[in-house]
C-alpha cells in the first residue's frame, strides 16, 4: 500500500503548525505543531474531543481563522492545478483578498457541520449552486444552470429542475446537506475539507450521505479531509487518520494501523470509550479528567495528567513523534527504546481480536 | 415479568396537530408501549417519526387527541385536576437535549436545581433547600462550590449533569431523556450514561430514553421500540431487536450504523429502505406478536414475507 501512495502527488502538506488566540484572559496556544500530508486521491480523517484543535486546524487550511487568531509559526503548502498549470503555494503566506478570489471555493471547498446555517435562507438552491460557477470559473448563467442541475443529480436529488427553485427551508436536512455539497462540487475542487458532515443528520441518512461522498470522490479523485469525533464514521470512510489532543497530533498511520495496531494511551482511550454493538460490559470506560486549559503553558506531554500510564518524563519533557512504520507515529514516551513495556488494555486487546477475526471470516 | 404492574402504560396515542382545515399532521398514530418501574425503554426513529413527541404527550406538554396514558395507576391523558397534576409533575421530569438552551443562563444553579422543590412548596427552610441541592449536585459528580455558578460557566457535559440533577432532585419515578446525550463528545456521552445508569441502580428510577444514536441506545436500554412516520413498527427487548430484526425498516436502521471496524465497514454499504415505493402501508398493518415481548406492526401477508 505504502509504494502506490509514495507515487502519489502530495496536494498539502502542514508543517510545524503553531496558532494562539488572543482572549481577554490572555493568549491560548490552541494549535501546537501540527504536521500532516495528504496525497490526491486520499480521504484523511483527524478526530478528537471539542477543543483538540481540528476545526482550527482546517480552518487555518482555508484563510477563515478568527481575527484574534495569530499564526506563530509553520507552513500550509497546497499544489493545485489552474488551466493544467501546475501552483504550488503557502497558504500562510496569501492575503485573503487572494485566497477568497483563487483558493475558496474554486479549489478548496467545505462542508459545515449544520446544513441549515450554512445555506442562505433567502436564496432558492439553484441560485446558491450557481454563484460559485459564476464567480469563479466567469461562466454564463446558461452553462451554469445546466452544471448545476447536472450537480443536483449527481448528489442525488430527483426532479432536479423543480428542485432548483426551492428555498433551504423547503427541504429536509439530508437534502439540504445534499445542495451543500452540490455547491461545495461546483468548480470542481482539489481538496473538499468535511467539518462534521453528518453530525446533525440521522444514521439511514448519514449512510447515504458518506457513501455519496466517497463515491464522488472517486468519480473526481478529489482529497477528502473529514473532521469528526464518530470512530465508525471514520472506519467508513478514511485512509488515513490523525488523532488530535490539545493542539497536537498524537498519533496518525493508516485507517489499519490506527484501529488494529494503537499506540497512543489517548487513542486506546477513544476506542475504547466507543460502545459498539457487542458491548455489555456495566460500565462504559471513560478517560478520566478534562482535556487541559491551553491558556496554560503545557509543561511535557499535555496527555499525562490523564494518562494512567503515565512514566515520570511525561510530566517534565514532552515526547517526540516516534516512528512505528512509514506511515504509523505516535507522540508517547512508551515507545521511547528505555520505556517500560506497556500493552494496551485488556478489553481493548480483546476486542481488536475480535474485530480482526471478524473481518477475516468476512473475506476481507 | 407479567405480574409487575407497569408503571407507564399508553394505549393507543395519537397526537394530531391541525395546520389548516384541510391539513393535518398525524405526528403519532396510533402508539402503545409500557415501562415498568426500573427499567430504561428506548425510543429510536428518525427525525420525523414522533418519537420527541412521545415523550412530549407523556409528560403532557401536549393534549394527546386519543388514546390513554396510564402513569403510576392513574389515568393522566384527559383532563387533568388539581391532585393529578400535582402528581404527575412531581413524579415524572425531563432532560432535554440541548443544555445550554435549556437552563436558564440568568439563574445561579443553584436556583436552577431547586426550581420544582421552589414551585412545590417542598422545603420548609432555606438551609433544607441548600442542603438537598448539594446532595444532589453530589450524586451527579458536581461539587457544593458549583451551585452559586452560572450556567456558562460549565462545559457541555457539565451543563447535562445540571440537566439530570434538576429532574433527580423531585425524586421522579421516571425521567424521560429526550436526545439527552446527542449534543455531547463521544467520551462525555459515556460518562453521562455511566451516571445516568448508576441512579437508576440506587433508586430504581424508569427512563424513556429517546435518541438515534443505536449503539448508545442498545448500550443503556433492557427494551427498545422502532418509530418511523408516527407508527411504532417494532418493539421488543434489545436483543430480539438486534438479533432478530423482522420489520425492513428496522434492518435498515441497523446496518446504516457504521461499525468501528475499517476492513468490514470499507465493503459494506447499507441496506436502504423507502416507505414510498416499499409498498407497504402502515395504516393497514396491526401488531403482531412475534415471541417473548417481540412485536412487529405489519399485515399478515406481509409478515409472511418478512419472517
Amino acid at each position: 500500500m505504502t509504494e502506490a501512495i509514495k507515487k502519489e502527488e502530495k496536494i498539502l502538506s502542514i508543517r510545524d503548525l503553531s496558532i494562539s488566540f488572543q482572549t481577554a484572559l490572555g493568549s491560548v496556544d490552541a494549535i501546537r505543531g501540527v504536521e500532516l500530508d495528504l496525497y490526491r486521491g486520499e480521504t484523511l480523517a483527524i478526530v478528537g474531543e471539542s477543543g483538540s484543535g481540528k476545526s482550527v486546524t482546517m480552518k487555518a487550511v482555508m484563510g477563515i481563522l478568527s481575527s484574534n487568531g495569530v499564526i506563530n509559526s509553520g507552513s500550509i503548502d497546497f499544489t493545485y492545478y489552474d488551466n493544467d498549470e501546475k501552483i504550488d503555494v503557502d497558504i500562510l503566506k496569501l492575503t485573503k483578498k487572494h485566497m477568497r478570489s483563487h483558493i475558496n471555493g474554486k479549489h478548496i471547498a467545505m462542508i459545515f457541520q449544520d446544513p441549515m446555517t450554512s445555506l442562505n435562507p433567502t436564496m432558492n438552491i439553484g441560485a446558491q449552486i450557481m454563484e460559485g460557477m459564476i464567480w469563479h470559473k466567469k461562466a454564463n448563467k446558461k452553462e451554469a444552470y445546466q452544471r448545476a442541475l447536472e450537480l443536483l443529480e449527481l448528489v442525488g436529488i430527483t426532479d432536479a429542475k423543480k428542485r432548483m427553485k426551492n428555498y433551504p427551508h423547503q427541504l429536509s436536512g439530508g437534502m439540504r446537506q445534499r445542495v451543500v455539497i452540490a455547491i461545495a462540487l461546483a468548480c470542481n475542487p482539489d481538496l473538499l475539507i468535511c467539518d462534521e458532515p453528518t453530525t446533525a443528520l440521522d444514521v439511514t441518512i448519514q449512510a447515504k450521505i458518506l457513501e455519496l461522498i466517497k463515491d464522488i470522490q472517486k468519480k473526481m479523485n478529489i482529497s477528502v479531509i473529514y473532521i469528526t469525533h464518530d470512530l465508525g464514521v471514520v472506519a467508513k470512510v478514511a485512509d488515513y487518520v490523525a488523532v488530535m489532543y490539545a493542539g497536537k497530533i498524537v498519533e496518525k498511520g493508516t485507517v489499519d494501523e490506527v484501529f488494529y495496531d494503537p499506540r497512543h494511551p489517548y487513542t486506546w482511550g477513544l476506542l475504547s470509550a466507543m460502545p459498539d454493538l457487542d458491548t455489555f460490559d456495566d460500565v462504559l470506560y471513560t478517560i478520566p479528567g478534562s482535556p487541559p486549559n491551553l491558556s496554560h503553558k503545557v509543561e511535557g506531554d499535555a496527555f499525562a495528567d490523564r494518562n494512567i500510564y503515565a512514566l515520570n518524563i511525561d510530566h517534565r519533557l514532552e515526547p517526540p513523534m516516534f516512528k512505528i512504520s512509514d506511515t504509523h507515529y505516535a507522540a508517547t514516551w512508551l515507545l521511547h527504546e528505555k520505556a517500560p513495556k506497556v500493552e494496551m488494555p485488556k478489553a481493548l486487546k480483546e476486542r481488536i481480536e475480535r474485530m480482526l477475526k471478524e473481518a477475516s471470516d468476512d473475506g476481507q | 415479568m407479567d405480574n409487575k404492574q407497569p408503571l407507564l402504560d399508553v394505549k393507543d396515542l395519537k397526537q394530531f396537530f391541525r395546520i389548516s382545515n384541510k391539513f393535518t399532521v398525524k405526528a403519532v398514530n396510533g402508539v402503545s408501549f409500557h415501562i415498568y418501574p426500573g427499567e430504561t425503554y428506548g425510543l429510536v426513529g428518525e427525525s420525523g417519526s414522533g418519537k420527541s413527541t412521545i415523550g412530549r404527550s407523556v409528560i403532557r406538554l401536549y393534549d394527546p387527541t386519543a388514546g390513554t396514558i396510564n402513569f403510576d395507576g392513574v389515568d393522566i391523558s384527559g383532563k387533568l385536576s388539581d391532585t393529578e397534576v400535582q402528581h404527575l409533575r412531581t413524579n415524572m421530569q425531563m432532560i432535554f437535549q440541548d443544555p445550554m438552551a435549556s437552563l436558564n443562563p440568568r439563574r445561579k444553579v443553584l436556583d436552577i436545581i431547586a426550581q420544582g422543590l421552589d414551585v412545590h412548596h417542598l422545603c420548609k427552610s432555606k438551609q433544607e433547600r441548600e442542603e438537598k441541592v448539594y446532595q444532589i449536585l453530589e450524586k451527579v459528580g458536581l461539587s457544593r462550590e458549583h451551585a452559586n455558578r452560572y450556567p456558562h460557566q460549565f462545559s457541555g457535559g457539565q451543563r447535562q449533569r445540571i440537566g439530570i440533577a434538576r429532574a433527580l432532585i423531585m425524586n421522579p419515578k421516571l425521567i424521560i431523556a429526550d436526545e439527552a446525550i446527542s449534543a455531547l463528545d463521544v467520551s462525555i456521552q459515556a460518562q453521562v450514561v455511566n451516571l445516568m445508569k448508576e441512579i437508576q441502580r440506587e433508586t430504581n428510577i424508569a427512563f424513556l430514553f429517546i435518541a438515534h444514536d443505536l449503539s448508545m441506545v442498545k448500550y443503556i436500554s433492557d427494551r427498545i421500540g422502532v418509530l418511523h412516520l408516527g407508527y411504532l413498527l417494532e418493539t421488543g427487548t434489545k436483543e430480539e431487536i438486534f438479533s432478530n430484526p423482522v420489520h425492513p425498516y428496522t434492518r435498515s436502521l441497523l446496518s446504516a450504523i457504521p461499525l468501528s471496524n475499517p476492513r468490514i465497514e470499507k465493503h459494506r454499504t447499507s441496506e436502504t429502505y423507502e416507505y414510498e415505493t416499499s409498498g407497504i402501508d402502515y395504516a393497514k398493518g396491526v401488531s403482531n406478536h412475534i415471541d417473548g415481548t417481540h412485536y412487529v406492526h405489519a399485515t399478515p401477508e406481509e409478515l409472511k414475507v418478512w419472517l
